[in-house]
Protein backbone atom coordinates (compact mmCIF):
# COMPACT_ATOMS: atom_id res chain seq x y z
CA UNK A 1 0.00 0.00 0.00
CA UNK A 2 1.44 3.39 -1.23
CA UNK A 3 -0.29 6.63 -0.92
CA UNK A 4 1.17 8.78 -3.84
CA UNK A 5 -1.36 11.85 -2.96
CA UNK A 6 -2.59 13.21 0.39
CA UNK A 7 -5.53 10.12 0.67
CA UNK A 8 -4.82 8.30 -2.63
CA UNK A 9 -3.46 5.18 -2.59
CA UNK A 10 -2.35 2.25 -4.91
CA UNK A 11 -3.69 -0.91 -2.45
CA UNK A 12 -3.53 -4.18 -3.90
CA UNK A 13 -6.66 -6.25 -4.02
CA UNK A 14 -6.91 -9.85 -4.94
CA UNK A 15 -3.28 -9.92 -6.42
CA UNK A 16 -4.31 -6.55 -8.55
CA UNK A 17 -3.18 -2.91 -8.40
CA UNK A 18 -5.86 -0.71 -8.00
CA UNK A 19 -6.11 2.94 -6.90
CA UNK A 20 -8.59 4.59 -4.09
CA UNK A 21 -9.23 7.20 -2.46
CA UNK A 22 -8.97 7.10 1.12
CA UNK A 23 -12.41 8.13 2.90
CA UNK A 24 -15.11 7.98 5.78
CA UNK A 25 -17.97 8.11 3.13
CA UNK A 26 -19.90 5.28 1.67
CA UNK A 27 -20.08 4.47 -2.39
CA UNK A 28 -21.38 6.82 -4.94
CA UNK A 29 -21.36 5.97 -8.04
CA UNK A 30 -21.32 1.77 -7.76
CA UNK A 31 -17.26 1.90 -6.47
CA UNK A 32 -16.61 -0.85 -4.42
CA UNK A 33 -15.92 0.29 -0.31
CA UNK A 34 -12.75 -1.84 0.61
CA UNK A 35 -11.96 -0.83 4.14
CA UNK A 36 -11.26 2.83 4.32
CA UNK A 37 -11.09 2.95 1.09
CA UNK A 38 -13.45 3.62 -2.03
CA UNK A 39 -11.72 2.27 -5.25
CA UNK A 40 -11.15 4.93 -7.95
CA UNK A 41 -12.38 3.38 -11.65
CA UNK A 42 -10.22 4.95 -14.15
CA UNK A 43 -12.59 4.06 -17.31
CA UNK A 44 -15.35 6.13 -14.93
CA UNK A 45 -13.01 8.98 -13.87
CA UNK A 46 -10.45 10.96 -15.95
CA UNK A 47 -8.53 11.87 -13.36
CA UNK A 48 -7.81 8.56 -11.85
CA UNK A 49 -6.93 7.39 -15.80
CA UNK A 50 -4.50 10.38 -15.51
CA UNK A 51 -2.92 8.90 -12.40
CA UNK A 52 -2.63 5.90 -13.27
CA UNK A 53 -0.97 6.79 -16.99
CA UNK A 54 1.77 7.88 -14.23
CA UNK A 55 0.93 11.76 -13.86
CA UNK A 56 1.01 12.33 -10.23
CA UNK A 57 -0.29 16.20 -9.24
CA UNK A 58 0.61 16.99 -6.13
CA UNK A 59 -2.99 18.10 -5.39
CA UNK A 60 -2.74 19.40 -1.53
CA UNK A 61 -5.20 18.71 1.34
CA UNK A 62 -6.38 22.62 1.75
CA UNK A 63 -6.64 23.75 -1.96
CA UNK A 64 -9.60 25.42 -2.84
CA UNK A 65 -10.38 24.09 -6.36
CA UNK A 66 -12.71 25.04 -8.92
CA UNK A 67 -14.27 21.98 -10.90
CA UNK A 68 -15.72 22.63 -14.42
CA UNK A 69 -18.06 19.99 -15.96
CA UNK A 70 -19.32 18.07 -12.17
CA UNK A 71 -21.83 15.65 -14.13
CA UNK A 72 -22.66 13.57 -11.30
CA UNK A 73 -19.92 13.69 -8.96
CA UNK A 74 -17.88 10.58 -9.94
CA UNK A 75 -14.54 12.57 -9.90
CA UNK A 76 -15.55 15.43 -7.75
CA UNK A 77 -16.66 12.60 -4.93
CA UNK A 78 -12.99 11.48 -4.85
CA UNK A 79 -11.56 15.10 -5.26
CA UNK A 80 -13.76 15.68 -1.95
CA UNK A 81 -11.93 13.09 -0.42
CA UNK A 82 -8.44 14.88 -1.57
CA UNK A 83 -8.70 18.22 -0.66
CA UNK A 84 -10.71 17.14 3.22
CA UNK A 85 -9.31 20.50 4.41
CA UNK A 86 -10.31 22.32 0.83
CA UNK A 87 -12.94 23.71 -1.10
CA UNK A 88 -14.39 22.47 -4.17
CA UNK A 89 -16.72 24.62 -6.42
CA UNK A 90 -18.77 22.90 -8.68
CA UNK A 91 -20.22 23.85 -12.03
CA UNK A 92 -22.32 22.04 -13.98
CA UNK A 93 -24.67 23.65 -16.36
CA UNK A 94 -27.13 20.11 -16.84
CA UNK A 95 -29.69 19.64 -14.05
CA UNK A 96 -30.37 15.85 -14.85
CA UNK A 97 -26.93 14.56 -13.55
CA UNK A 98 -26.71 17.52 -10.70
CA UNK A 99 -29.99 15.23 -8.82
CA UNK A 100 -27.40 12.69 -8.23
CA UNK A 101 -24.20 15.22 -7.20
CA UNK A 102 -26.38 17.17 -5.01
CA UNK A 103 -26.66 13.74 -2.82
CA UNK A 104 -23.07 14.20 -2.60
CA UNK A 105 -22.83 17.87 -1.90
CA UNK A 106 -25.76 17.70 0.61
CA UNK A 107 -23.22 14.86 2.66
CA UNK A 108 -19.71 16.01 1.99
CA UNK A 109 -18.65 19.39 3.77
CA UNK A 110 -16.23 21.10 0.80
CA UNK A 111 -18.65 20.93 -2.28
CA UNK A 112 -20.26 24.18 -3.25
CA UNK A 113 -22.56 22.93 -6.02
CA UNK A 114 -23.24 25.50 -8.54
CA UNK A 115 -25.72 24.96 -11.59
CA UNK A 116 -23.90 27.49 -13.78
CA UNK A 117 -22.82 27.65 -17.09
CA UNK A 118 -18.83 27.49 -17.26
CA UNK A 119 -18.54 29.46 -20.36
CA UNK A 120 -19.99 32.89 -18.42
CA UNK A 121 -17.43 32.73 -15.26
CA UNK A 122 -18.79 36.50 -14.85
CA UNK A 123 -22.19 35.09 -13.90
CA UNK A 124 -20.69 33.34 -10.48
CA UNK A 125 -17.90 35.49 -10.16
CA UNK A 126 -19.43 36.49 -6.78
CA UNK A 127 -19.20 33.29 -5.52
CA UNK A 128 -16.39 31.41 -6.48
CA UNK A 129 -13.14 32.91 -4.49
CA UNK A 130 -9.86 32.76 -6.37
CA UNK A 131 -8.58 29.14 -6.62
CA UNK A 132 -4.84 27.07 -6.30
CA UNK A 133 -6.77 24.65 -8.85
CA UNK A 134 -8.88 24.63 -11.81
CA UNK A 135 -10.04 21.00 -13.79
CA UNK A 136 -12.16 20.88 -16.80
CA UNK A 137 -13.91 18.04 -17.99
CA UNK A 138 -16.59 19.41 -20.86
CA UNK A 139 -16.65 17.82 -24.29
CA UNK A 140 -17.33 21.02 -25.82
CA UNK A 141 -15.89 22.37 -29.32
CA UNK A 142 -14.98 25.69 -27.16
CA UNK A 143 -13.96 23.97 -24.17
CA UNK A 144 -10.41 25.75 -24.37
CA UNK A 145 -11.99 29.23 -24.87
CA UNK A 146 -13.98 28.14 -21.44
CA UNK A 147 -10.76 26.75 -19.60
CA UNK A 148 -9.13 30.31 -20.56
CA UNK A 149 -11.86 32.42 -19.50
CA UNK A 150 -12.35 31.08 -15.63
CA UNK A 151 -8.85 30.45 -15.21
CA UNK A 152 -8.37 34.63 -16.00
CA UNK A 153 -11.33 35.15 -13.51
CA UNK A 154 -9.88 32.46 -10.63
CA UNK A 155 -7.02 30.93 -11.17
CA UNK A 156 -4.17 32.60 -8.47
CA UNK A 157 -0.99 33.03 -9.94
CA UNK A 158 1.18 30.04 -9.81
CA UNK A 159 -1.67 28.16 -9.59
CA UNK A 160 -2.43 24.84 -11.94
CA UNK A 161 -4.90 23.38 -14.20
CA UNK A 162 -5.89 20.51 -15.89
CA UNK A 163 -8.31 19.81 -19.16
CA UNK A 164 -9.35 16.91 -20.52
CA UNK A 165 -9.78 17.28 -23.94
CA UNK A 166 -11.57 15.37 -26.68
CA UNK A 167 -10.55 14.83 -29.99
CA UNK A 168 -13.74 14.34 -31.60
CA UNK A 169 -15.27 17.43 -29.77
CA UNK A 170 -13.19 20.41 -30.93
CA UNK A 171 -12.47 19.05 -34.34
CA UNK A 172 -14.46 15.73 -35.60
CA UNK A 173 -12.70 15.77 -39.01
CA UNK A 174 -8.93 16.06 -38.23
CA UNK A 175 -6.90 13.33 -36.82
CA UNK A 176 -7.04 13.21 -33.17
CA UNK A 177 -3.10 13.60 -33.19
CA UNK A 178 -3.60 16.93 -35.26
CA UNK A 179 -6.28 18.27 -32.75
CA UNK A 180 -3.83 17.60 -29.78
CA UNK A 181 -1.06 19.62 -31.22
CA UNK A 182 -3.55 22.73 -31.77
CA UNK A 183 -4.74 22.40 -28.29
CA UNK A 184 -1.38 21.76 -26.42
CA UNK A 185 0.37 25.11 -28.85
CA UNK A 186 -3.06 27.01 -27.98
CA UNK A 187 -2.75 26.60 -24.30
CA UNK A 188 1.12 27.06 -24.51
CA UNK A 189 0.55 30.67 -25.43
CA UNK A 190 -1.20 31.51 -22.79
CA UNK A 191 -0.35 29.04 -20.12
CA UNK A 192 2.90 26.72 -19.21
CA UNK A 193 2.41 23.58 -20.32
CA UNK A 194 3.92 21.39 -17.57
CA UNK A 195 2.64 17.91 -19.12
CA UNK A 196 0.01 16.47 -21.68
CA UNK A 197 -0.30 12.71 -22.48
CA UNK A 198 -3.08 10.47 -23.61
CA UNK A 199 -5.50 8.61 -21.44
CA UNK A 200 -5.53 5.45 -23.71
CA UNK A 201 -6.62 2.76 -22.77
CA UNK A 202 -9.30 4.09 -20.43
CA UNK A 203 -10.55 7.25 -22.54
CA UNK A 204 -10.29 6.83 -26.14
CA UNK A 205 -9.01 9.94 -28.14
CA UNK A 206 -8.87 12.10 -24.79
CA UNK A 207 -5.48 13.74 -23.86
CA UNK A 208 -4.94 15.65 -20.27
CA UNK A 209 -2.92 18.86 -20.51
CA UNK A 210 -1.52 20.11 -16.72
CA UNK A 211 -0.70 23.82 -17.30
CA UNK A 212 0.55 26.69 -14.57
CA UNK A 213 -0.62 29.80 -14.82
CA UNK A 214 2.34 32.23 -14.50
CA UNK A 215 2.73 36.18 -14.71
CA UNK B 1 -16.99 50.92 -6.64
CA UNK B 2 -19.45 47.94 -5.89
CA UNK B 3 -19.32 44.65 -6.55
CA UNK B 4 -21.98 41.85 -6.17
CA UNK B 5 -20.96 39.03 -4.35
CA UNK B 6 -23.46 36.25 -3.00
CA UNK B 7 -23.59 37.17 0.86
CA UNK B 8 -24.36 41.06 -0.23
CA UNK B 9 -22.43 43.88 -1.52
CA UNK B 10 -18.86 44.67 -1.19
CA UNK B 11 -17.95 48.76 -1.81
CA UNK B 12 -15.02 51.08 -1.98
CA UNK B 13 -14.82 54.19 0.30
CA UNK B 14 -11.50 56.11 0.37
CA UNK B 15 -9.39 53.14 -0.54
CA UNK B 16 -10.90 50.83 2.18
CA UNK B 17 -13.11 47.54 0.98
CA UNK B 18 -16.66 47.46 2.85
CA UNK B 19 -18.78 43.96 3.17
CA UNK B 20 -22.27 44.67 3.34
CA UNK B 21 -24.33 41.42 4.29
CA UNK B 22 -27.63 41.07 2.51
CA UNK B 23 -30.89 40.11 4.57
CA UNK B 24 -31.83 37.95 1.64
CA UNK B 25 -29.18 35.75 1.43
CA UNK B 26 -30.46 33.52 -1.41
CA UNK B 27 -31.43 36.87 -3.49
CA UNK B 28 -27.67 38.32 -3.39
CA UNK B 29 -26.30 34.49 -4.43
CA UNK B 30 -28.60 34.59 -7.28
CA UNK B 31 -27.40 37.83 -8.50
CA UNK B 32 -23.27 37.65 -7.12
CA UNK B 33 -22.60 38.40 -10.76
CA UNK B 34 -20.10 41.21 -11.85
CA UNK B 35 -18.34 41.83 -15.64
CA UNK B 36 -14.84 41.95 -14.24
CA UNK B 37 -12.76 39.46 -12.20
CA UNK B 38 -13.37 40.39 -8.42
CA UNK B 39 -9.62 42.63 -7.27
CA UNK B 40 -9.74 40.87 -4.19
CA UNK B 41 -10.54 37.31 -2.03
CA UNK B 42 -14.33 37.36 -1.71
CA UNK B 43 -13.35 35.13 2.10
CA UNK B 44 -10.91 37.48 3.35
CA UNK B 45 -13.41 40.18 2.96
CA UNK B 46 -16.31 38.02 3.97
CA UNK B 47 -14.90 38.02 7.13
CA UNK B 48 -15.84 41.12 7.97
CA UNK B 49 -18.90 40.13 7.86
CA UNK B 50 -18.84 36.76 8.96
CA UNK B 51 -17.75 35.30 12.40
CA UNK B 52 -15.08 33.16 10.70
CA UNK B 53 -13.96 31.24 7.81
CA UNK B 54 -16.12 27.87 9.06
CA UNK B 55 -18.88 30.07 9.61
CA UNK B 56 -18.12 31.73 5.97
CA UNK B 57 -18.07 28.29 3.92
CA UNK B 58 -21.15 27.03 6.80
CA UNK B 59 -23.21 29.15 5.15
CA UNK B 60 -22.11 29.38 1.68
CA UNK B 61 -22.72 25.79 1.41
CA UNK B 62 -26.08 26.08 2.82
CA UNK B 63 -27.31 28.63 0.39
CA UNK B 64 -25.31 27.29 -2.42
CA UNK B 65 -27.63 23.93 -2.11
CA UNK B 66 -30.85 25.50 -1.28
CA UNK B 67 -30.88 27.54 -4.34
CA UNK B 68 -29.29 25.07 -6.58
CA UNK B 69 -31.62 22.24 -5.85
CA UNK B 70 -34.64 24.51 -6.25
CA UNK B 71 -33.00 25.77 -9.40
CA UNK B 72 -32.67 22.02 -10.98
CA UNK B 73 -35.96 21.10 -9.69
CA UNK B 74 -37.12 24.05 -12.04
CA UNK B 75 -35.22 22.96 -15.07
CA UNK B 76 -36.13 19.39 -14.88
CA UNK B 77 -39.94 20.31 -14.92
CA UNK B 78 -40.56 22.66 -17.35
CA UNK B 79 -38.04 22.19 -19.70
CA UNK B 80 -38.69 19.84 -22.59
CA UNK B 81 -42.12 21.49 -22.40
CA UNK B 82 -40.58 24.34 -23.08
CA UNK B 83 -38.40 23.50 -26.47
CA UNK B 84 -42.16 21.30 -27.38
CA UNK B 85 -43.78 25.07 -27.26
CA UNK B 86 -41.36 27.17 -28.71
CA UNK B 87 -40.87 24.66 -31.62
CA UNK B 88 -45.35 24.98 -32.35
CA UNK B 89 -44.54 28.76 -32.04
CA UNK B 90 -42.15 28.57 -34.97
CA UNK B 91 -43.41 26.69 -37.13
CA UNK B 92 -46.83 29.01 -36.67
CA UNK B 93 -43.89 32.09 -36.95
CA UNK B 94 -42.41 30.62 -40.17
CA UNK B 95 -46.55 30.01 -41.87
CA UNK B 96 -46.76 33.82 -40.89
CA UNK B 97 -43.66 35.16 -42.18
CA UNK B 98 -44.06 33.23 -45.49
CA UNK B 99 -47.78 34.79 -46.07
CA UNK B 100 -47.10 37.91 -45.17
CA UNK B 101 -43.74 38.39 -47.70
CA UNK B 102 -46.66 37.28 -50.25
CA UNK B 103 -49.22 39.59 -49.49
CA UNK B 104 -46.50 42.13 -49.28
CA UNK B 105 -44.90 41.14 -53.34
CA UNK B 106 -48.46 41.63 -54.24
CA UNK B 107 -49.09 45.39 -52.86
CA UNK B 108 -45.24 45.83 -53.88
CA UNK B 109 -46.20 44.71 -57.68
CA UNK B 110 -49.06 47.76 -57.34
CA UNK B 111 -47.36 50.44 -55.59
CA UNK B 112 -43.80 50.75 -53.36
CA UNK B 113 -45.29 53.48 -50.40
CA UNK B 114 -44.04 54.38 -46.97
CA UNK B 115 -46.64 51.59 -45.67
CA UNK B 116 -44.77 48.96 -47.72
CA UNK B 117 -41.40 49.78 -46.59
CA UNK B 118 -42.80 49.98 -42.75
CA UNK B 119 -44.83 46.31 -43.36
CA UNK B 120 -40.61 45.30 -44.56
CA UNK B 121 -39.51 46.19 -41.59
CA UNK B 122 -41.78 44.52 -39.72
CA UNK B 123 -41.23 40.98 -41.67
CA UNK B 124 -37.95 41.68 -40.93
CA UNK B 125 -38.34 41.68 -37.28
CA UNK B 126 -39.91 38.66 -37.18
CA UNK B 127 -37.28 37.24 -39.15
CA UNK B 128 -35.09 38.09 -36.02
CA UNK B 129 -37.55 36.85 -33.80
CA UNK B 130 -37.41 33.74 -35.76
CA UNK B 131 -33.67 33.41 -35.62
CA UNK B 132 -33.81 33.75 -31.91
CA UNK B 133 -36.26 30.84 -30.76
CA UNK B 134 -34.31 28.52 -32.94
CA UNK B 135 -31.14 29.50 -31.28
CA UNK B 136 -33.39 29.29 -28.10
CA UNK B 137 -34.30 25.72 -29.33
CA UNK B 138 -30.80 24.58 -30.00
CA UNK B 139 -29.62 25.70 -25.90
CA UNK B 140 -32.03 24.01 -23.99
CA UNK B 141 -32.35 20.89 -26.52
CA UNK B 142 -28.75 20.44 -26.07
CA UNK B 143 -28.96 20.81 -22.28
CA UNK B 144 -32.08 18.64 -21.86
CA UNK B 145 -31.11 15.53 -24.63
CA UNK B 146 -27.34 15.84 -24.96
CA UNK B 147 -27.39 12.41 -26.31
CA UNK B 148 -29.87 12.50 -28.65
CA UNK B 149 -28.99 16.27 -29.80
CA UNK B 150 -25.47 14.76 -30.29
CA UNK B 151 -26.65 11.75 -32.40
CA UNK B 152 -29.41 13.41 -34.35
CA UNK B 153 -28.55 17.42 -34.39
CA UNK B 154 -30.79 19.89 -32.69
CA UNK B 155 -33.27 20.51 -35.05
CA UNK B 156 -34.40 16.38 -35.24
CA UNK B 157 -33.89 16.41 -31.10
CA UNK B 158 -36.51 18.70 -30.87
CA UNK B 159 -39.00 17.42 -33.33
CA UNK B 160 -38.56 13.92 -32.19
CA UNK B 161 -39.43 15.64 -28.50
CA UNK B 162 -42.42 17.43 -29.92
CA UNK B 163 -43.80 14.70 -31.48
CA UNK B 164 -43.67 12.12 -28.72
CA UNK B 165 -44.62 14.84 -26.80
CA UNK B 166 -42.26 14.91 -23.75
CA UNK B 167 -38.59 13.58 -22.75
CA UNK B 168 -40.42 10.80 -20.71
CA UNK B 169 -42.74 9.59 -23.64
CA UNK B 170 -40.30 9.73 -26.00
CA UNK B 171 -37.79 7.48 -23.62
CA UNK B 172 -40.33 5.07 -23.69
CA UNK B 173 -40.76 4.69 -27.09
CA UNK B 174 -39.42 1.22 -28.70
CA UNK B 175 -36.77 2.18 -31.57
CA UNK B 176 -40.06 1.46 -34.46
CA UNK B 177 -41.46 4.06 -33.62
CA UNK B 178 -38.73 6.35 -33.23
CA UNK B 179 -37.93 5.26 -36.82
CA UNK B 180 -41.49 6.27 -38.05
CA UNK B 181 -41.95 9.32 -35.51
CA UNK B 182 -43.46 11.85 -37.97
CA UNK B 183 -44.69 9.83 -41.11
CA UNK B 184 -47.38 7.89 -39.27
CA UNK B 185 -49.69 8.56 -41.69
CA UNK B 186 -48.21 6.46 -44.59
CA UNK B 187 -47.51 4.15 -41.97
CA UNK B 188 -51.01 3.50 -41.48
CA UNK B 189 -51.61 4.16 -45.05
CA UNK B 190 -49.44 1.34 -45.61
CA UNK B 191 -50.77 -0.91 -42.67
CA UNK B 192 -54.42 -0.74 -44.09
CA UNK B 193 -53.71 -1.64 -47.44
CA UNK B 194 -51.86 -4.86 -45.93
CA UNK B 195 -54.99 -5.50 -44.01
CA UNK B 196 -56.91 -5.71 -46.89
CA UNK B 197 -54.07 -7.86 -48.54
CA UNK B 198 -52.93 -5.76 -50.87
CA UNK B 199 -49.15 -5.41 -50.82
CA UNK B 200 -47.31 -2.11 -49.22
CA UNK B 201 -44.61 -1.06 -47.87
CA UNK B 202 -43.93 0.37 -44.43
CA UNK B 203 -42.36 3.87 -44.52
CA UNK B 204 -37.99 3.79 -44.03
CA UNK B 205 -38.08 6.87 -41.75
CA UNK B 206 -40.13 9.86 -40.25
CA UNK B 207 -38.17 12.84 -39.40
CA UNK B 208 -35.19 11.57 -39.00
CA UNK B 209 -35.26 11.62 -43.03
CA UNK B 210 -33.78 14.62 -42.32
CA UNK B 211 -30.61 13.96 -41.15
CA UNK B 212 -27.75 13.41 -43.32
CA UNK B 213 -26.81 10.57 -42.53
CA UNK B 214 -29.51 9.19 -43.97
CA UNK B 215 -30.58 11.75 -46.59
CA UNK B 216 -27.00 11.12 -47.85
CA UNK B 217 -27.14 7.41 -48.33
CA UNK B 218 -28.82 5.64 -52.02
CA UNK B 219 -31.99 4.92 -50.91
CA UNK B 220 -31.67 1.09 -51.00
CA UNK B 221 -29.66 1.77 -48.06
CA UNK B 222 -31.63 4.49 -45.73
CA UNK B 223 -33.52 2.32 -44.44
CA UNK B 224 -31.07 0.23 -42.59
CA UNK B 225 -29.17 3.23 -41.81
CA UNK B 226 -32.61 4.77 -40.30
CA UNK B 227 -32.91 1.12 -38.55
CA UNK B 228 -29.36 2.07 -36.96
CA UNK B 229 -30.04 4.92 -36.17
CA UNK B 230 -33.60 4.65 -34.53
CA UNK B 231 -31.96 1.94 -32.31
CA UNK B 232 -29.24 4.34 -31.10
CA UNK B 233 -31.91 7.24 -30.79
CA UNK B 234 -34.19 4.99 -28.35
CA UNK B 235 -30.94 4.66 -26.26
CA UNK B 236 -29.83 8.35 -26.25
CA UNK B 237 -33.73 9.21 -25.50
CA UNK B 238 -33.47 6.88 -21.83
CA UNK B 239 -30.00 8.04 -21.27
CA UNK B 240 -31.22 11.43 -21.48
CA UNK B 241 -34.24 10.96 -19.62
CA UNK B 242 -32.73 8.77 -16.66
CA UNK B 243 -29.02 10.04 -16.39
CA UNK B 244 -28.58 13.18 -18.37
CA UNK B 245 -25.06 13.00 -19.26
CA UNK B 246 -23.25 12.68 -22.74
CA UNK B 247 -22.15 9.25 -23.42
CA UNK B 248 -19.87 9.75 -26.50
CA UNK B 249 -19.63 6.18 -28.19
CA UNK B 250 -23.21 6.28 -28.84
CA UNK B 251 -22.93 9.36 -31.72
CA UNK B 252 -19.50 7.50 -32.62
CA UNK B 253 -21.27 4.01 -33.39
CA UNK B 254 -23.74 6.19 -35.65
CA UNK B 255 -21.21 7.76 -37.70
CA UNK B 256 -19.09 4.82 -37.95
CA UNK B 257 -22.34 2.88 -39.75
CA UNK B 258 -22.79 5.37 -41.65
CA UNK B 259 -19.49 5.11 -42.85
CA UNK B 260 -19.65 1.67 -43.43
CA UNK B 261 -22.50 1.61 -45.22
CA UNK B 262 -21.13 4.42 -47.38
CA UNK B 263 -18.01 1.92 -48.28
CA UNK B 264 -20.19 -0.42 -48.68
CA UNK B 265 -20.91 -0.02 -52.34
CA UNK B 266 -17.73 1.35 -53.95
CA UNK B 267 -16.94 -2.88 -53.24
CA UNK B 268 -17.90 -4.08 -56.78
CA UNK B 269 -16.74 -1.20 -58.82
CA UNK B 270 -13.19 -0.87 -57.30
CA UNK B 271 -11.24 0.26 -59.57
CA UNK B 272 -13.68 3.43 -60.06
CA UNK B 273 -13.34 4.10 -56.37
CA UNK B 274 -9.61 4.01 -56.09
CA UNK B 275 -9.10 6.64 -58.41
CA UNK B 276 -11.46 9.04 -56.23
CA UNK B 277 -9.60 10.41 -53.51
CA UNK B 278 -11.07 8.96 -50.21
CA UNK B 279 -11.51 12.33 -47.80
CA UNK B 280 -14.35 13.30 -50.98
CA UNK B 281 -17.70 14.52 -49.30
CA UNK B 282 -20.38 11.84 -49.53
CA UNK B 283 -22.96 13.64 -51.33
CA UNK B 284 -20.40 13.67 -54.25
CA UNK B 285 -19.10 10.14 -54.56
CA UNK B 286 -22.51 9.13 -53.99
CA UNK B 287 -23.95 9.71 -57.81
CA UNK B 288 -21.58 8.16 -59.94
CA UNK B 289 -22.18 4.16 -59.17
CA UNK B 290 -25.33 3.44 -59.56
CA UNK B 291 -25.88 0.53 -60.32
CA UNK B 292 -28.95 -2.13 -59.38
Amino acid sequence: MKEIIHNVFIIEREGKEILATKSKYGSHYGERKIGEFREWIPSRSKLAAMILKGHIIDIKPDWKVLYLGAASGTTVSHLADIVDEGIIYAVEYSAKPFVKFLQLAEERRNIIPLLEDASTPWKYNGIVEKVDFIYQDIAQKNQIEIFFANIDMFLKDGGEGVIMVKARSIDSTAEPEVVFDRVVEELGEKLEVLAHGSLEPFHKDHIYVHVRKTK
Amino acid sequence: MKWNVWFGEVVEEDGKLIAKKSNDLVESFKNASNPEALPFNLPEVGLQVFESLEDYYKTLRKIALKVTSEKVERELKREDRYVILLLKALDKLNESINMLEEKLRDIEEVKISDTTEDFRERIEELKRLRRRIEKEIEDVITKIAPNLTEIAGAVIAARLLEKAGSLERLAFLPASKIQILGAEKSLYKALARMRRGKPAKTPKHGIIFIHPFIRTLPKRKRGRMARFMAAKLAIAAKLDYFKGELDENLAESVRKKYEELRREKDKPKKEESKQEPKEEKPKKKKKKPKHR
